[in-house]
């Protein structure tokens, strides 16, 4: 057919359809087909998919014994999987109607504990009843054919006419002797997907500006917090006892560095206390107060053991010694808790004599640096 | 949580909370704060009196003027305790520490949950059934506190506290060693916080004041009776509430939760996909 | 048929029209009867990946439904909900919307622990839908790219189960929240910066939950539909592999059609799956958040710990070892960064390079459709297994606190144990499967040379006593079989070449009286092939009283 047709107004010749698109509308004619039963129809349509029903083993003798018997399984599953979905609705439209309320109380009902359980059962009873009913159904009752495919490899005459028009399309677009086009594409290109990635930008912030991470709201005279914003005297606290504490800055107990464990040494944890070299003045009698941040991976260590005077985080099971300078022990991490210095001030309060001397929590790239 | 910071009393905090919320909350703690001081005061008549009923007995003559009670209780005493916390309490090295000052309310908690008299010396003293009568624990509680005095026992309800604050109380002190509902957990070289399921209230009481072994000791100072209480009525009351979800699976979590998808979750459909690969 | 004018074979019934109608518009009867045409080899193994699909699609629909309430804001507010051990306490408004979710909304807790059950179960059967094409080699050529998009698509629900996990803002979550924080930090150079990219500043901020709820609904889910879609479209174009067997060569699939076998079968499991799943939901309670309580970053629980699959890497990090490494100019690689980094990046990128390796190593170039059975391959199956018992032993030690405190044993024993087991355990994993292969290839090749062990002993007339060797095939002068072995299981009992007139059926009862069976069949009425395939493959008839071993060297007569 010509695509040349200068006629004004044409749409371009005759509007008759142009010849099948070849294969089996060819072969097979209207007539032919309808000639075919729908067994021998089914097995062409599936040669020309490549596929050959070698075997097929019927399904049961229709009114057979057999039959009847995996029909009546086939059927009760599925009715019993109808009822099962009765029964979910049941249990969930009906609590709180003519069913006990389904809200959970403290002192619970039986009924409150038991709906959830209950729409489970009844769900889960439907699905599955619905898919071994299912499954059931073409085990028994289909006829099970084996059947093959071919399976084939690339073509070669696919290969070579799509390569042939690949390239000479590339050849058409004269790029590879236009070099002038292929830079600048290039360029382009590049700018553009910079261009495209630089919103992301807006996420970027510098981490090393005013040192987040090396600073807490602990300073100078900054009081030691219960987590009910009472601050503590050194009577408080029985020997052998551990605190947590918090800076006294508003949300100061909230956030993810501040917490300190405040420690009141048994005697003989005292005299046995060696604490780090130039920190000897941090605590205050037979207080000490330690970052409660664990070194490692930042989980809050407080399994304290007064008696062998550790302290285990219970995310990797770091121990720390209390009485060496909260130092590593054993696991995983590798630097002593940083330990606040303190002393009371003139309420005879704890307060803080300073911010922590390094920075708390997981160790970083450049942490020594700051 | 319990957010409130005395630095930031002025209803417009830093985390924006609603003014009547810190009104509420600042009366609550003026409440409590009332309560504390009853509580001293309570307690010092409580030791005035208990003084001015010991002291003059001390004062005359340990050994005649003991109590019935005392005297049964030197007698279990001497029994089963003396090898290793020695002749006066005093202890042994190696053995056993000194039982001066540690009052009634430690010995409550170590003989009534079993764990003294001990069996061996181990990382930790487990938990078994109590050899000694109540009354007998009467005895040696009665003994114990005649020599050296310590923390008692306290009376009336142990669960009256507030639900909340105990939980918030619970997650902060407590539940790092003993696991969010009480379950417990391993602590260093074979040594482990114990499930609090089957414990009393008396005993999770005399287990803060006196923090047995290798638990910190959380006196009244620091942990108020009220905030005690508040901790007690959370652990029982979480430990006896039904799981709303199902089966509980131990409530440990992760740990439990892949288990069951392994063995319940892919078992059933490799089964499932068995049957279907089967023949008929 | 009634008598139309229109053309023969034009559809008469109303169904027939409507689809003809539909046809005239948009032509898709050929690509149907293609669809419905394709052919899908049936075995068990082959459902595992259909599983993950399936809890993928559960995890999906749970998940909307879940988004209808929950907040994703970490604004603080007081709970004012149905739980009473909570009520006034202050939490993050996620939290308190996913309290809500779980007492305030009817069936809430069921969608929600659905969900988290589908995501479980997505990523077991994503582990084990791998290792069955691990270990049958279902990655060689052409199947490479299925395969790195298949090791993407785990990594990927990783992170989907990542950041589901931290969505709700309790005290678990949390925790782990400040473990991924960490290993952000620990990235040498980098760390600090991304950390605070992706935190908008230090831990734990304001944004997290929020950006890890978009990443959860919307970024990850987008990513992996495509990824399935490709992947399926990719299976369906290169066809399903199958097992070696009778008929079945590289170049055709022997099975089942699409329709309407391989459709039942397939939607029965959908639905099976669903049931499972929902059964869980309903009956066993997972991640109660109202017993962790909201998340606080000085509170911690005893056994916490990271959902199944990220367990590793928990345990990796609990038993590595204290090693900073400090370098010239005060700048640290913390220890931290090796056993999290480094061991998920390496051990995903040796999974997702296997192929290639394994390519480059054998010279197997080949397109390979026909599976291999693992004891034929030893040394791909050793190496499997000594991978999966490194990562079970940290998977174990992901939860050594969990079984020091449950058996008793000391937890710094648990982190030695589990520091030398990581290192010991998998060569020894190595050397026994080895062993095992080649023991199970021997006895396969001693089958086929001189028959199945009948268990009957003859006794011959100088006295000498022989077991009595069933053949598979015809035998040569030696009496030794001759049939090759061709990469499928050799039948090992008498039963499994109709020793037993037919194999064993029933799945909860299997008949193996002979007596039993007959009379089965003559109520069934018909004979059934069960056991055809494997008397196809080797060829043998009925059990004959031939066969001795091979230094017998007496010459067989010939009776069946």
């Amino acid at each position: 057919m010509s695509t040349h047709d200068t006629r004004p107004g044409s749409a371009g010749g005759a509007d008759t359809p142009g010849p099948l698109h070849g294969g089996p509308d060819e072969d097979y004619t209207p007539e032919q087909l309808a000639a075919m039963s729908r067994e021998d129809l089914d097995m062409l349509g599936a040669r020309y998919d490549g596929v050959e029903i070698l075997h097929v083993d019927p399904g049961p003798e229709p009114g057979s014994r057999m039959e009847k018997r995996a029909v009546r399984q086939v059927g009760w599953t599925f009715a019993g999987a109808g009822i099962a979905a009765l029964l979910f609705l049941v249990v969930y439209a009906g609590s709180g109607w003519f069913l006990p309320e389904w809200n959970w109380a403290t002192e619970g009902t039986t009924w409150s504990a038991m709906f959830n359980p209950l729409l489970g059962l009844f769900m889960g009873l439907a699905f599955t009843l619905a898919g071994v009913g299912l499954v059931l159904y073409t085990k028994k009752l289909l006829p099970h054919e084996t059947a093959v495919q071919d399976k084939h490899d690339g073509s070669h005459f696919d290969r070579v006419t799509t390569g042939a028009t690949l390239v000479g399309g590339l050849h058409n677009s004269g790029l590879q002797r236009r070099k002038l086009l292929t830079r600048s594409l290039g360029f382009m290109g590049a700018a553009f997907g910079l261009m495209l990635i630089a919103p992301l930008g807006g996420m970027i912030k510098n981490p090393n500006k005013g040192n987040p991470l090396g600073r807490t709201n602990w300073a100078e005279g900054v009081r030691l917090l219960r987590d009910n914003g009472t601050p503590i005297r050194p009577g408080d606290q029985q020997p052998g006892s551990l605190e947590t504490v918090f800076p006294a800055v508003p949300g100061g107990n909230l956030q993810s560095d501040a917490a300190t464990m405040l420690i009141r040494l048994r005697p003989e944890q005292l005299a046995a206390d060696r604490p780090k070299e130039g920190q000897e003045e941090f605590g205050y009698g037979d207080y000490v107060a330690y970052s409660k941040i664990c070194t490692h991976a930042g989980c809050p260590v407080s399994l304290y053991e007064q008696e062998t005077s550790r302290i285990l985080c219970p995310c990797h099971q770091s121990q720390f010694d209390v009485t060496q300078g909260a130092k590593p022990v054993f696991g995983p991490a590798t630097r002593s808790l940083p330990q606040l210095p303190i002393t009371v001030d003139d309420e005879g309060y704890f307060v803080a004599r300073s911010d922590y001397i390094e920075a708390v929590g997981p160790t970083y790239w450049n942490r020594e640096r700051i | 949580m319990s957010t409130t910071n005395p630095q930031s009393d002025a209803p417009t905090d830093a985390t924006g909370r609603p003014v009547d919320r810190a009104r509420v909350r600042r009366r609550s703690k003026q409440r409590r704060r009332i309560a504390n001081v009853a509580g001293l005061m309570a307690s010092l008549v409580l030791t005035g009196s208990l003084y001015s009923v010991l002291a003059p007995a001390q004062a005359a003559d340990d050994t005649t003027s003991e109590s019935a009670a005392e005297a049964a209780g030197r007698e279990l005493y001497e029994r089963s305790c003396i090898t290793c916390h020695g002749e006066n309490l005093e202890g042994e090295v190696n053995r056993g520490p000194s039982l001066i000052g540690v009052g009634e309310a430690s010995v409550y908690f170590q003989v009534h949950t079993g764990r003294m008299p001990l069996v061996r010396q181990e990382a930790q003293a487990p938990d078994k059934p109590t050899i000694f009568s109540d009354e007998e624990i009467d005895q040696l509680m009665a003994y114990v506190q005649a020599n050296g005095g310590g923390p008692t026992l306290p009376s009336g309800n142990l669960r009256d506290g507030d639900l909340a604050e105990g939980g918030e109380l619970f997650r902060l002190n407590c539940a790092s060693c003993h696991n969010f509902v009480g379950e417990g957990g391993a602590l260093s070289s074979g040594k482990l916080a114990p499930s609090l399921k089957d414990t009393t209230d008396l005993e999770l009481y005399t287990a803060m004041l006196t923090g047995p072994e290798n638990m910190p000791v959380f006196g009244d100072n620091q942990l108020t009776p009220e905030e005690k209480r508040s901790v007690i009525n959370y652990i029982q009351t979480v430990k006896f509430q039904a799981d709303p979800g199902g089966a509980g699976i131990g409530r440990i979590g992760p740990v439990a939760e892949g288990l069951v998808i392994w063995v319940v979750g892919i078992g059933a459909l490799m089964f499932g996909i068995f049957w279907m690969g089967s023949k008929a | 048929m009634a008598a139309t004018a229109t053309a023969p074979g034009a559809p008469t019934s109303r169904l027939g029209k409507a689809a003809t109608e539909f046809d005239d518009r948009l032509i898709v009867a050929g690509p149907v009867r293609r669809t419905l045409n394709k052919v899908f080899p049936d075995h068990w193994s082959f459902l595992l990946g259909e599983i993950a699909l399936y809890a993928f699609i559960i995890a999906l629909l749970s998940g909307t439904y879940l988004t209808f309430f929950f907040d994703a804001s970490m604004t603080e507010v007081p709970y004012e909900g149905e739980y009473d051990p909570l009520r006034g306490t202050e939490m993050s408004a996620a939290y308190a919307s996913a309290l809500d979710l779980s007492f305030d909304v009817r069936g809430g807790l069921f969608m929600r622990q659905m969900h988290h059950w589908a995501a479980l179960l997505f990523v077991a059967a994503i582990v084990v839908h791998l290792l069955r094409i691990f270990f049958t080699g279902a990655f060689r050529r052409p199947r490479e790219s299925n395969w790195l998009i298949g090791v993407v698509m785990l990594v990927l629900s990783l992170l989907m189960g990542v950041t589901g996990y931290t969505l709700p803002d309790d005290l678990l979550s949390g925790t782990g929240l400040r473990i991924i924080s960490a290993i952000l930090l620990s990235i040498p150079v980098i760390g600090t910066w991304a950390h605070f990219a992706i935190f908008n500043g230090d831990f734990v901020g304001t944004e997290i939950i929020g950006r890890f709820y978009i990443a959860h609904v919307l970024i990850f889910p987008a990513i992996l539909l495509g990824l399935i879609a490709v992947h399926l479209l990719i299976l369906v174009k290169q066809k399903h592999t199958q097992f070696p067997g009778p008929g079945r060569t590289e170049h055709n699939v022997v099975g089942n059609r699409l329709f309407p076998t391989f459709a039942g079968k397939a939607t029965g499991l959908l639905l099976v799956c669903f049931g499972v799943v929902s059964a869980l939901a309903g009956l066993v309670q997972i991640n109660p958040i109202w017993l962790w309580g909201p998340y606080n970053p000085a509170q911690v629980s005893a056994a916490s710990q990271p959902d199944w699959y990220i367990g590793f890497l928990d345990g990796s990090t609990r038993i590595f070892p204290a090693w900073d490494i400090n370098l010239p100019g005060d700048y640290t690689i913390p220890a931290l960064f090796w056993p999290t980094v480094v061991v998920a990046g390496a051990m995903f990128t040796v999974l997702a390079l296997y192929p290639m390796i394994e390519r480059k190593v054998t010279g197997d170039t080949a397109s390979h459709h026909l599976l291999q059975r693992p004891r034929d391959v030893p040394v791909r199956t050793s190496l499997g297994v000594m991978a999966l018992t490194f990562y079970f032993w940290l998977m174990l030690a992901g939860g050594n606190d969990v079984i020091a405190d449950k058996f008793d044993i000391s937890l710094n024993a648990m982190t030695w144990i589990g520091r030398i087991g990581v290192i010991v355990l998998p060569p020894i994993a190595y050397t026994l499967t080895y062993r095992i292969c080649l023991g199970l290839q021997q006895h396969d090749r001693e089958v086929l040379e001189h028959g199945i062990e009948t268990g009957v002993i003859r006794r011959l007339p100088h006295g000498e006593f022989i077991e009595v060797h069933q053949p598979l095939g015809p035998v040569d002068e030696h009496g030794h079989g001759q049939l090759a072995y061709g990469g499928a299981p050799v039948p090992k009992r008498m039963n499994h070449v109709g020793g037993a007139r037919r194999a064993i059926r029933g799945f909860f009862t299997p008949i193996e009286s002979p007596a039993a069976v007959e009379l089965e069949q003559q109520r069934d009425g018909r004979e059934l092939a069960a056991g055809e395939t494997t008397r196809e493959l080797t060829g043998s008839g009925r059990p004959s009283d031939g066969g001795r071993p091979s230094d017998g060297g007496r010459p067989q007569d010939a009776r069946d």
